[in-house]
C-alpha cells in the first residue's frame, strides 16, 4: 500500500489528537510540536476511540479505562493496557498528512506489531465483507502476513487460531461452504416423502427433506425473494414448503413452485415478464448419503465420499453402520463457549480420557494400558479414537499407580449399565471417528450418537446429537442404550466434563495475547496415526490439513 | 368468619369438608416434599436426594422436544434408585466441573389425582438457576415441567417418578447437577 493524505495539519490541534477513518480502520492522529504521529485509532484494551483520549507529555491516555501508550512508539505504558498500539509511518505534504497503513512508525515498539494485526484485520473485515470473501490474492497475502504460524511448527497452535473472528470467517468460506462432506441428517430421521428437519452446514440453515421419488435434498433455510427463513418447525411433513412473509411456494425439491400476484393487480405491478421461476429456486446443495448417514456440500464437484475418508476411517464408519437399519431414539441439543475446533481436537486426544474421566478409571473401566489406536487418516483431517474394554482385574498396579483416581473396591449400585453387548464385527469396544468439518460418530460399547457440530462464532458452538439403535433391537436392548447413555451428551458422566473442560481452555485464551498451545507429546509420530494413547499426534495431523485449507 | 356457620355447613356436609381439607393437605404435604427437594439439589446433597426416591423409581431429564415426539432419549436416565444412587455417587466423588450454585424453584403444583392406595399423580412447574463461582450474573439454566408419581413408604411420600421436562432447546453447556 502507498502512501495517502488523511488530514491536513492544520485539522490537529497542537498537542492534540484527530480520529480519521482510513479505508474503514479508525486512526488517530496526534502533533507533538512540529511533528505528527499517528496509531491505531482504537484502544487495544477495550473498544474506545484514542481520538477521545487526552494527550499529555507524549501520552495519548485513553478516555476509558485511563491506560496510556506512548504516541511514538505505540508502547502500552500503565495497566490495564497490555497490548503496544499499532503505528503507521507518517509524512507530511506541505499541509497535507500522509500515512502508509502497511508501515510501522520508524521509532514503532517491537510488540505493536503482531497482537494488534488480528484486531485491524477484523475491523477491515467489519468495514468492507467484500475483501477477504472475495478472497483477492491481495488480502490472502496480507492474511498469511499478519497469521503467522509459530516457528515451532505443528508442535505449537496459536491462540487466534481459536479467537479470532477474520479467522472464524475464513473457515466457514473455506472448510464448512468448501470442499467438504457436511453431516445432515440420518435418514431414519425423514422416512416418509415430505418428512422433514432443519439441520445446518457450518451455521448456515438448511432443510433436509425427503422428496416424493424418495430422493433426498438438502437447500438453505433462506427464501429466495427476501431471504426469510421460512421453515420454522424443527421436524414435520409437509406437501411443500411456503414462505410466510409472501407466500412463495418451493417443491420438496427446492424449486420455486408459486408467486402470488406474479402478473400483479389489474394489468398493474407484478414481476417482470421475462421473470424465470427456474432461476429463483432454493440454494440447494450437493447430497450423499451412504449407509443411512446423510451429507451436504456446497461444492459441485466434490470427490466420492468413500474417497473422502480414505479407506482406514471407511472402514470403521461401516463398522458402526454396519449395515442394519438406524432407529431414531431422540436428541441432545447444548451449546459449548469454546471453539468448534476444541472438539474435534478433544477427540483426538487420547491422552486426556483416562486423566479427566475418572469416572472410567474409578470403576476400573478404561485405564492407560488399554489396547487402544489413535487412527488419523491420510490429509490428517479424520480421525478415530479407538479403545478396547478391559476386565477390571486386568488393571496393573503401574497403570493404577500413575492414576490417583483409581480407588480398590468401588463399585457400581447397578453395574449392567456398563456391560457391552457384543453387536459389531469390530476388535473395538469404544470408537470416537471425527469427520471433518463437523461430525463425530460416537459408538461406547453400546451407546450410539451422531453429534453435529455447528459454529456460531470463534467463541461458541452449538453441538447436536441425534441417538440412534438399530431395526431388530428388543425393549431390552433398547433400555440398555437409554442407561448406557447416562455417560455421555452434556449432563453424561463423560459428556459434561468433557463440555466444562472444552470451557476451561476457551477460558484460559481471554486477555492473553500472542497465547499458544503446546501438543508435543509422541514425538516418535511426527503427525498421523498413532497406538499409544500418551500422543498429539492426531492433533498434529489436524492442523496440518487446515493450514492447508485456510492457506495459512 | 362466624363459628356457627362453619359448625353448620360441617353438620350438613362433613364428607364434603374432610375432602376438601384432605386435598388441602395432600397439596400441603406435595409442596413441602417439593420444598426439601429443592434444597437438597440446591445444597448439593445429593446422598439425601438419593433417599427421596422409592427403590424401583424411574427419574428422567429429557427435552420436550423428545417428550413431545414420544421419543425416549434422557439426559440423566434412571430406571431405578439405584442408578440414581450411581449418579449421585459419580457427581460428587469423580466428576470434574466448575464449582457453581444452583437455586430450583418449584411452582405451580396441580394434583392431577389421589388413590386409595396411596399413589398421588401431580405435575409442577420448576426454573433452575445457575450462578457460576466466577461470574457476575445468574442465568437461566433451565425451566420446565415435573411429571411426577409419589408413593407412600413408611407412611412418608417418595417419588416413585419423577420425569423432568425442560423447554429450553439447548442445554447451556453441561447439566451437573440434576433438576
Amino acid at each position: 500500500m502507498a502512501w495517502q493524505r488523511v488530514a491536513s495539519i492544520s485539522e490537529i490541534d497542537a498537542d492534540g489528537v484527530l480520529g480519521v477513518d482510513v479505508d474503514g480502520s479508525p486512526v488517530a492522529l496526534y502533533r507533538l510540536g512540529n511533528e505528527v504521529f499517528a496509531t491505531a485509532g482504537i484502544c487495544t484494551h477495550a473498544l474506545a476511540l484514542l481520538s477521545d483520549g487526552f494527550v499529555e507529555d507524549g501520552k495519548i491516555e485513553c478516555p476509558l479505562h485511563q491506560g496510556q501508550f506512548d504516541i511514538r512508539s505505540g508502547k502500552a505504558l500503565c495497566a490495564p493496557v497490555t497490548e503496544d498500539l499499532r503505528t503507521y509511518a507518517v509524512k507530511l505534504d506541505g499541509n497535507d498528512v500522509c500515512i502508509d497503513m502497511e508501515r510501522p512508525a520508524a521509532n514503532a515498539a517491537p510488540g505493536s506489531n503482531a497482537g494488534d494485526a488480528i484486531r485491524t484485520a477484523a475491523q477491515e473485515k467489519k468495514a468492507d465483507g467484500r475483501k477477504i470473501a472475495g478472497s483477492n490474492m491481495q488480502s490472502d497475502e496480507s492474511l498469511t502476513q499478519r497469521y503467522v504460524w509459530p516457528a515451532e511448527g505443528l508442535t505449537r497452535i496459536p491462540d487466534w487460531v481459536y479467537t479470532d473472528q477474520t479467522i472464524y470467517e475464513r473457515e466457514v468460506e473455506k472448510i464448512f461452504h468448501g470442499r467438504t462432506w457436511n453431516y445432515v441428517a440420518l435418514e431414519c430421521e425423514v422416512p416418509k416423502a415430505g418428512d422433514f428437519i432443519r439441520s445446518n452446514v457450518g451455521p448456515t440453515p438448511v432443510v433436509v427433506v425427503r422428496a416424493d421419488d424418495g430422493s433426498i435434498n438438502v437447500f438453505e433455510n433462506r427464501c429466495s425473494h427476501r431471504a426469510a427463513e421460512f421453515c420454522r418447525e424443527l421436524s414435520g411433513n409437509v406437501k411443500e414448503f411456503v414462505c410466510p412473509y409472501h407466500q412463495w411456494s418451493y417443491d420438496l425439491q427446492g424449486n420455486l413452485a408459486g408467486v402470488p400476484f406474479r402478473r400483479g393487480v389489474d394489468g398493474k405491478g407484478g414481476m417482470p415478464a421475462d421473470f424465470d421461476s427456474s432461476q429463483h429456486g432454493l440454494h440447494q446443495l450437493n447430497v450423499k448419503s451412504h449407509r443411512g448417514v446423510v451429507f451436504a456440500s456446497y461444492a459441485r464437484d466434490m470427490e466420492s465420499f468413500e474417497d473422502y475418508l480414505g479407506p482406514e476411517v471407511l472402514k470403521e464408519f461401516e463398522a458402526t453402520f454396519d449395515g442394519r437399519k438406524p432407529t431414531l431414539l431422540g436428541y441432545y441439543r447444548h451449546t459449548l463457549p469454546g471453539n468448534w475446533k476444541l472438539y474435534h481436537e478433544n477427540l483426538k486426544d487420547p491422552y486426556h480420557a483416562t486423566l479427566l474421566h475418572t469416572f472410567l478409571v474409578t470403576f476400573g473401566l478404561l485405564v492407560a494400558g488399554n489396547r487402544s489406536l489413535m487412527l488419523a487418516d491420510a490429509t490428517g483431517r479424520h480421525g478415530v479414537m479407538a479403545s478396547a474394554k478391559s476386565e477390571r482385574k486386568s488393571v496393573s498396579s503401574d497403570a493404577k499407580k500413575e492414576m490417583r483416581a483409581y480407588r480398590e473396591g468401588m463399585s457400581l449400585a447397578e453395574p449392567r449399565f456398563m456391560d457391552f453387548v457384543e453387536e459389531f464385527d469390530s476388535p473395538w469396544s469404544v470408537t470416537m471417528a471425527t469427520i471433518w468439518p463437523n461430525l463425530i460418530i460416537q459408538r461406547e460399547m453400546n451407546t450410539l450418537g451422531v453429534r453435529q457440530i455447528v459454529p456460531t462464532g470463534p467463541h461458541e458452538f452449538i453441538m447436536k446429537w441425534t441417538m440412534f439403535g438399530f431395526e431388530g433391537d428388543d425393549e431390552e436392548m433398547t433400555r440398555h442404550r437409554l442407561r448406557q447413555g447416562n455417560l455421555m451428551g452434556p449432563a453424561g458422566f463423560l459428556g459434561l466434563e468433557d463440555n466444562e473442560a472444552i470451557k476451561f481452555v476457551q477460558d484460559g485464551m481471554q486477555h492473553v495475547p500472542g497465547g499458544q498451545h503446546l501438543v508435543k507429546l509422541d514425538p516418535a509420530v511426527a503427525a498421523g496415526t498413532s497406538e499409544s494413547l500418551i500422543s498429539e499426534a492426531s492433533i498434529r495431523a489436524m492442523y496440518r490439513h487446515w493450514r492447508v485449507e485456510m492457506g495459512l | 368468619m362466624d363459628d356457627s356457620v362453619l359448625t353448620r355447613d360441617h353438620a350438613r356436609a362433613p364428607a364434603a369438608l374432610d375432602t376438601r381439607l384432605e386435598s388441602l393437605l395432600l397439596h400441603h404435604e406435595i409442596e413441602a416434599f417439593n420444598a426439601r427437594y429443592a434444597q437438597a439439589l440446591d445444597e448439593q446433597r445429593l446422598a439425601d436426594w438419593t433417599e427421596m426416591f422409592t427403590d424401583d423409581a424411574r427419574y428422567v431429564v429429557l427435552s420436550r422436544e423428545n417428550f413431545d415426539r414420544g421419543l425416549p432419549v434422557g439426559l440423566i436416565y434412571c430406571d431405578s434408585k439405584r442408578m440414581i444412587h450411581d449418579r449421585a455417587f459419580a457427581l460428587t466423588e469423580t466428576s470434574m466441573f466448575a464449582p457453581r450454585y444452583l437455586r430450583h424453584f418449584i411452582a405451580n403444583l396441580v394434583v392431577l389425582s389421589a388413590e386409595i392406595n396411596g399413589t398421588v399423580k401431580s405435575r409442577a412447574n420448576y426454573v433452575v438457576l445457575q450462578v457460576l463461582f466466577d461470574r457476575p450474573d445468574a442465568t437461566l439454566h433451565q425451566v420446565g415441567v415435573y411429571y411426577d408419581v409419589f408413593r407412600r413408604e413408611g407412611g412418608a411420600l417418595k417419588l416413585a417418578e419423577r420425569r423432568c421436562v425442560y423447554d429450553n432447546l439447548l442445554v447451556p453447556n453441561a447439566l451437573c447437577i440434576p433438576v
